[in-house]
């Protein structure tokens, strides 16, 4: 790497227009410190644009930089406001005799003033603020952060924790199970809540309002959350278990958000929702007032892939995850790998990792491009949602492990037999697997002979397999690893 | 229609016990055995005997020959230092690689492990440790104080109780030695005849002679990198015959103690000699007179240990 | 009687299989092992789905190698109390768990009642819900 020309402070600081990288934002010789909030961009320069100055450029304008030299930045001690780009290497398997232009990895420190404690909202104002409309690259993606322990220890992080859920709900050693209510759209509150009844009833742990379900023309939220509440109630009766719905809070304002969360409060139940539309300080907020009432807040990741889909710009999904633990939300939808929606194996193991591990260590593999402690912030529950059903579950675990929430929705709700007989498919595949695992089996391999065996008792999962047995979403991911040989497509 | 030509002859059911016994690799631990422990030559011989018949009685119970799980309590008696430990740790070894134990570990306990001091208090005591030996060897060490005569409240007694009916109702689970100084263990089982039945093989573990101890000694030294020179060698012996008439001889338990004296006396004199040049063989030898300087040599014996 | 699947109680991992087996209780427990976990032997007549803090048969048991000590102990628990709910709980001390990892039921009652929804009307539409167990209308000890 070429090394810059020294310039006097004279020379720096002359007004006009000098390169980002001679204004002290590339620094290849500097060293991250413990308390450096670090990022990793995946940068396309415009064509003629150095990479180090497109890296120097990007670390300027998400930190001190204007278009142009300001006088008032020697009033300033600013060599610790600078944000400093220190590494930039070609992104492997990309440029020329590739289907994909040259990309780099920028790899850019910043100190730990540049940011107020406790907000997301500070913090992504910072790093994603203005830089992702520059001019200088054509695209612009934010893979990765580190985020210091000094800095994770200003944040409450989840409200309840994937141990105290656990312990709320007395439910230990096997994934949850849950579905979302189905038809999304047009069921009055009655009629919603028979789905919910029916259910959980049948043995899910769970069952979730749609991201879009809010207050519409044919069923206003007091409806909902009021026949939500028999049935949780009914079905916990039932079956002599803690049962949940979680009621979305999701409002145009932050006043309309608590009235319906103190609502569900008021009639009992142990789950709320939002989406991750409503934005990261009313996240915050929510948080906040889950962990004050005694609420597990469950967040669908509504609108992600607007900005998390496409390799070259945005932002991804794990990034989204970091926040997510930090702003302090205890359940995130995280991908199926088998089901419907995107999701590389790989990827997604990474972003599983982020959310449960109390440490991860760095993993290219996995997209994990940092090494991460987590300061003792609680675990989220990742939820699995979108595409999959009983036929799967050896899968599932196998991919996703114990501490996840499995949604069927159209695995239960769609089961010929009924909606009691869909979950009753769905537990006892789940229990089964679940067995098998700790017997020491090789259930992933033996998994379709497991779920035959115990169908020959359990008439439900039997009609189960039999109708979704040939449902599988084959598709090519189009977010995947980089740093694989070959590329591990979608199961 | 003969039945001769349905069920295959007798001989024809083809058993190789030398593949058998090559399959569970007990040799490795025969091997060990061999190379952790000088002599012992009748121990031995009767571990290899227990381990052969373990074999065939496995061979036997897959065909059909037997069906009972054989009693393996055993006994293992003789004086302190005579690898009692040892041969119970590579006995549980042989055991798991056969398959009459799960895991293949051993608890070792005194009497301090499974009585309490106050009533109610020794049978969670005792349950605690069978539990941990479940699945394993336990190893009760001078298993005779179990039994105290002279007080009838003992709660040993209660321990006792226990004790036959886990060796009785968990054969497949856990297998028991008792071992401990063979005259104390004849009238110990005399007066508890429960145990004797219940107890299949009796190992005897005799004194070591002068040149077993000798060799246990520069075996043990020469895993620390240290030797003997000529003349300390000659001593050591020397010390060997006196040391073993004199009380509180633990066989190779007496060679080790007296040995990490020898090892002090050397650093001593390699200390008193500062200034001089010090070469890898200086630090690596014992000399005569680390052995010498040792009180089993001054006068007549004393009737304390060696020092 | 209950009316849902299997009409029993579905607490814990594997409510909705056969009851397990002294064979498949000790698979489970060996794969607790495994993992250093704790095991404890819980009992008890009421199992309201609030109820966290079951009788312990016992305090957990530690550092154990073989699931034959604790198969004993459940044996001794289920001869002692044939008629109630208990439980086995594996307890993991691992830095960011420090909780119950598994946990499920080993004994049951012959009869299970389950339990009823006592509704108070509240403002509106708006009602109180109160799980209630038949079982513990009668005194501790002579429910089951």
């Amino acid at each position: 790497m070429a090394m810059v020309k020294e310039r006097s402070s004279a020379d720096r600081y002359k007004a006009g227009v000098i390169p980002y990288k001679t204004m002290g934002y590339w620094e290849p010789d500097y060293k991250p410190k413990d308390t450096d909030v670090i990022t990793m961009f995946r940068i396309t320069p415009q064509p003629g644009v150095d990479h180090e100055e497109a890296a120097a450029a990007v670390a300027g304008e998400s930190s001190t930089a204007t278009w142009t030299v300001v006088w008032t930045d020697r009033l300033t001690n600013c060599d610790v406001y600078r944000a400093k780009a220190y590494k930039s290497e070609p992104v492997p398997n990309t440029g020329p005799g590739t289907k994909t232009e040259q990309q780099y990895f920028a790899y850019i420190a910043y100190d730990l003033d540049l940011f107020e404690g406790g907000s997301i909202a500070n913090l992504t104002a910072s790093i994603i603020g203005n830089v992702f409309g520059f001019k200088a690259v054509k695209a612009l993606r934010l893979e990765d952060m580190r985020i210091p322990v000094a800095y994770l220890k200003t944040f409450q992080g989840p409200a309840t924790g994937i141990v105290v859920e656990r312990e709320r709900l007395d439910k230990f050693g096997r994934p949850l199970l849950g579905a979302t209510t189905k038809p999304k759209l047009g069921l009055s509150g009655r009629n919603y809540g028979r789905v919910v009844y029916e259910a959980l009833k049948g043995g899910l742990d769970f069952v979730k309002d749609d991201e879009n379900i809010n207050s519409q023309p044919f069923m206003h939220w007091r409806d909902r959350f009021l026949y939500c509440m028999e049935a949780v109630n009914r079905a916990s009766a039932a079956s002599g278990e803690v049962k949940g719905h979680y009621l979305n809070v999701t409002a145009g304002t932050m006043e309309d958000m608590y009235e319906r969360a103190e609502f569900a409060k008021s009639l009992g139940s142990v789950i709320i929702m939002t989406d991750l539309v409503i934005g990261y300080t009313a996240i915050q907020s929510m948080a906040k007032w889950a962990r004050k009432n005694d609420m597990i807040l469950h967040l669908h990741r509504a609108g992600n892939s607007t900005y998390s889909r496409q390799k070259n710009h945005g932002m991804n999904f794990r990034v989204i995850c970091k926040w997510m633990r930090m702003a302090g939300v205890d359940h995130i939808h995280a991908g199926t790998v088998v089901g419907k929606l995107e999701g590389d194996p790989l990827m997604i193991k990474g972003f599983y990792d982020t959310l449960r591990d109390t440490h991860t260590p760095q993993n290219l593999e996995t997209g994990l491009f940092f090494e991460q402690n987590w300061a003792s912030l609680k675990k989220v529950m990742p939820v699995a949602s979108g595409g999959i059903h009983a036929g799967q579950m050896h899968q599932l675990i196998h991919y996703l492990g114990e501490d996840v929430v499995l949604q069927f929705g159209g695995g239960t709700i769609g089961h010929p037999m009924g909606i009691q007989a869909g979950a009753v498919a769905n537990r006892v595949a789940l229990e089964a697997m679940i067995m098998a695992r700790n017997e020491g089996r090789d259930y992933l391999r033996e998994g379709p002979e497991i779920l035959n065996k115990a169908a020959r008792w359990c008439a439900p999962l039997k009609s189960a397999l039999e109708v979704w047995k040939d449902i599988t979403f084959n598709y090519e991911s189009t977010d995947t690893a980089d740093f694989v040989p070959t590329a591990t497509g979608s199961v | 229609m003969s039945n001769a030509t349905e069920d295959p002859p007798a001989a024809a059911v083809e058993i190789n016990l030398e593949a058998e016994f090559a399959a569970s690799n007990i040799q490795e631990v025969f091997d060990k055995l061999e190379r952790e422990l000088v002599g012992l030559v009748p121990v031995k011989t009767r571990i290899r005997e227990i381990a052969a018949m373990l074999l065939v009685e496995r061979l036997r119970k897959r065909l059909g020959l037997t069906t009972e799980t054989p009693t393996l309590h055993m006994s293992f008696t003789g004086n302190p230092g005579t690898g009692k430990t040892t041969v119970a740790l590579r006995m549980a070894d042989i055991l798991h690689r056969l398959g009459y134990i799960r895991q293949g570990h051993l608890v070792s306990v005194t009497r301090d492990d499974l009585v309490g001091q106050y009533i109610g208090h020794t049978a969670p005591k005792t349950k605690e440790v069978v539990k941990r030996a479940m699945g394993g060897v336990l190893f009760i060490d001078e298993a005779y104080y179990l039994y105290r005569p002279e007080n009838e409240r003992d709660y040993g007694q209660e321990a006792i109780e226990i004790l036959l009916q886990v060796m009785e109702n968990n054969r497949d689970d856990l297998v028991v030695i008792l071992a401990g100084y063979a005259d104390r263990m004849e009238s110990f089982f005399h007066s508890n005849p429960g145990f004797r039945s219940r107890i299949a093989h009796h190992v005897d573990f005799p004194d070591y002679g002068r040149d077993e101890l000798l060799a246990i000694g520069k075996l043990m030294l020469d895993r620390q990198n240290y030797r003997l020179s000529p003349g300390a060698e000659t001593a050591f012996g020397a010390y060997i015959e006196r040391r073993m008439k004199r009380p509180h001889f633990a066989n190779a338990r007496s060679v080790r103690n007296a040995l990490d004296r020898a090892r002090l006396r050397q650093a001593n004199r390699l200390f008193a000699a500062m200034g001089q040049p010090l070469s890898r063989d200086a630090l690596m030898t014992i000399e005569e007179q680390d052995i010498r300087a040792s009180r089993v040599f001054l006068g007549a014996p004393k009737d304390k240990g060696a020092a | 009687m209950m009316s849902n699947h299997g009409n029993r109680i579905t607490q814990g991992q594997f409510s909705y299989l056969p009851d397990l087996t002294d064979e498949q209780i000790s698979a489970q427990i060996r794969y607790a092992l495994k993992n250093k976990w704790a095991l404890g032997i819980e009992y008890t007549d009421d199992p309201h789905p609030r109820n966290t803090y079951w009788e312990m048969f016992g305090n957990p048991m530690f550092d154990l190698k073989d699931p034959a000590g604790i198969l004993i102990e459940i044996n001794n628990c289920r001869k002692t109390f044939p008629n109630y709910y208990i439980r086995v709980t594996a307890f993991d001390s691992t830095a960011g768990w420090e909780t119950p990892r598994m946990s499920y039921i080993v004994n049951r009652p012959k009869k299970e009642p389950g339990f009823g929804v006592a509704r108070t009307e509240g403002p509106g539409r708006q009602i109180s819900y109160r799980v209630h167990s038949y079982a513990t209308d009668k005194p501790e000890g002579e429910r089951y």
